[in-house]
């Protein structure tokens, strides 16, 4: 199983619930899986600019973005970009 | 059931009643305007991460649940009921929206985001803003910054621009026929073809739905500018603006909180500020001012509510910047 770790607005969005438990084999389909997928997708079906998310620590702009896959066991964390007052 | 004002900030939303604010609600979200209707609360709801939305609760405001993702819509703005039946919703960019099942899926209007005109309206400091949806028995209105405002006389099917004598005085041609920046464009509810703006260049009345519109500033008014504009529904004589100083400005004229009435059809206007703070450099938005039969209300950038209900007095302060007011019935 995969774990995905939402900040406190997307988990209040999503009824409370911050961490979800998904079986998927991409970040994509992994974040598609979760009740805010709008949320963390435009309307054109692109990642937010202002979101992040994270496979163990690491920026999956850096790695194949949402193509990225997943194995069992990883932690993909989605994290607002810090900016702003 | 009782009156409560629906106040939109930056940091949420909050219900404001005598001696009572409750909030906030949707916390992270910049709420620009809300409404409630049959027991249900409507929020047009705005993430600089996450994007713009409808949120709605039938448990006041306890739980939310978002509309479907809502095609073109960067920017939520305006919520506007129909008497029975549908909810239109204008926003950000010059987009205007139909809903026929409570807000949960929300249908494009073609007449609108194909309009022939569309390629000479410009955004101007808030975006390209569809911000006032008037739905009268005699035809639909709605107001985009800085498209200017526009008629449809089949139900929202077609538009048709409503700006003559209407100044841009910002373009190179002062009178076009589209292009003004209306900020706020209100129907009288009782005298059918009576309307009123505050534009960027100028306070404006209408009496035959908006076909020609005749200058009102230049008889008691400091100013010219401002955003938020009150109606009284038992008299379509009176109207409430609160000037600010110039579109470079932004701020109260002469350091003061004032609202200024006229009650002869914009002929003449007095300051109707007794209770109003002496001393305030602040500004008031465009969905920040509201009224009903008992009043007005407005909600300042500084985060300050007042009511005219037996006279002017401060119900909330110190609350985040206020984009809306909305007064409503609990």
């Amino acid at each position: 199983m995969i774990a995905v770790v939402l900040p406190s607005l997307l988990a209040t969005q999503a009824g409370g619930r911050k961490r979800f438990e998904v079986d998927e084999p991409t970040v994509e389909a992994a974040l598609h899986a979760l009740p805010v997928a709008d949320l963390i997708f435009d309307n054109s079906g692109n990642l937010r600019p202002l979101v992040n998310v994270y496979v163990d620590g690491t920026d999956v702009r850096e790695a194949d973005g949402v193509h990225t896959a997943l194995r069992d066991g990883q932690t993909v964390r989605v994290v607002a970009a810090v900016a702003g007052g | 059931m009782t009156a409560a004002l629906l106040v939109g900030t930056r940091k949420g939303l909050f219900v404001v009643r005598d001696n009572d604010v409750e909030g906030p609600l949707l916390p992270g979200w910049e709420i620009f305007h809300a409404i409630a209707r049959n027991g249900t609360l409507y929020a047009a709801a705005n993430n600089w991460v996450y994007g713009a939305t409808v949120q709605r609760s039938t448990d006041g405001g306890q739980t939310w649940e978002r509309s479907e993702p809502i095609e073109g819509l960067a920017k939520a703005w305006h919520i506007e009921p129909e008497p029975e039946g549908a909810l239109w919703l204008g926003g950000d960019p010059a987009c205007l929206y139909r809903s026929e099942d409570g807000g949960v899926t929300w249908e494009p209007n073609l007449g609108i985001l194909e309009h022939p005109t569309r390629d000479r309206w410009n955004p101007g400091a808030g975006g390209l803003t569809c911000h006032s949806i008037q739905l009268t028995p005699e035809a639909f209105y709605v107001a985009i910054s800085a498209a200017g405002a526009f008629r449809s006389d089949d139900a929202g099917e077609t538009w048709t621009p409503i700006n003559k004598d209407v100044a841009a005085d910002f373009m190179p041609d002062k009178y076009p026929e589209v292009g003004q920046c209306v900020h706020k464009l209100l129907a009288h509810p009782a005298k059918p073809g009576r309307l009123w703006q505050q534009n960027h260049c100028g306070v404006y009345r209408s009496d035959d739905r908006g076909d020609t519109w005749e200058r009102l500033d230049g008889n008691g008014l400091p100013s010219d500018f401002g955003f938020g504009i009150a109606l009284d529904p038992a008299d379509p004589d009176v109207a409430y603006v609160i000037p600010e100083q110039s579109g470079e400005v932004r701020v109260t004229t002469e350091g003061q909180l004032r609202v200024f009435r006229t009650e002869d059809g914009g002929a003449s206007w007095e300051s109707w500020s007794d209770g109003l703070p002496a001393q305030a450099w602040t500004g008031v938005l465009r969905e920040a001012t509201s009224f009903d039969a008992d009043g007005v209300y407005f909600g300042t950038q500084s985060g300050s509510v007042f009511s005219s209900r037996g006279g002017w007095r401060e119900l909330a302060s110190q609350l985040p910047t206020i984009c809306s007011v909305e007064v409503t019935e609990l």
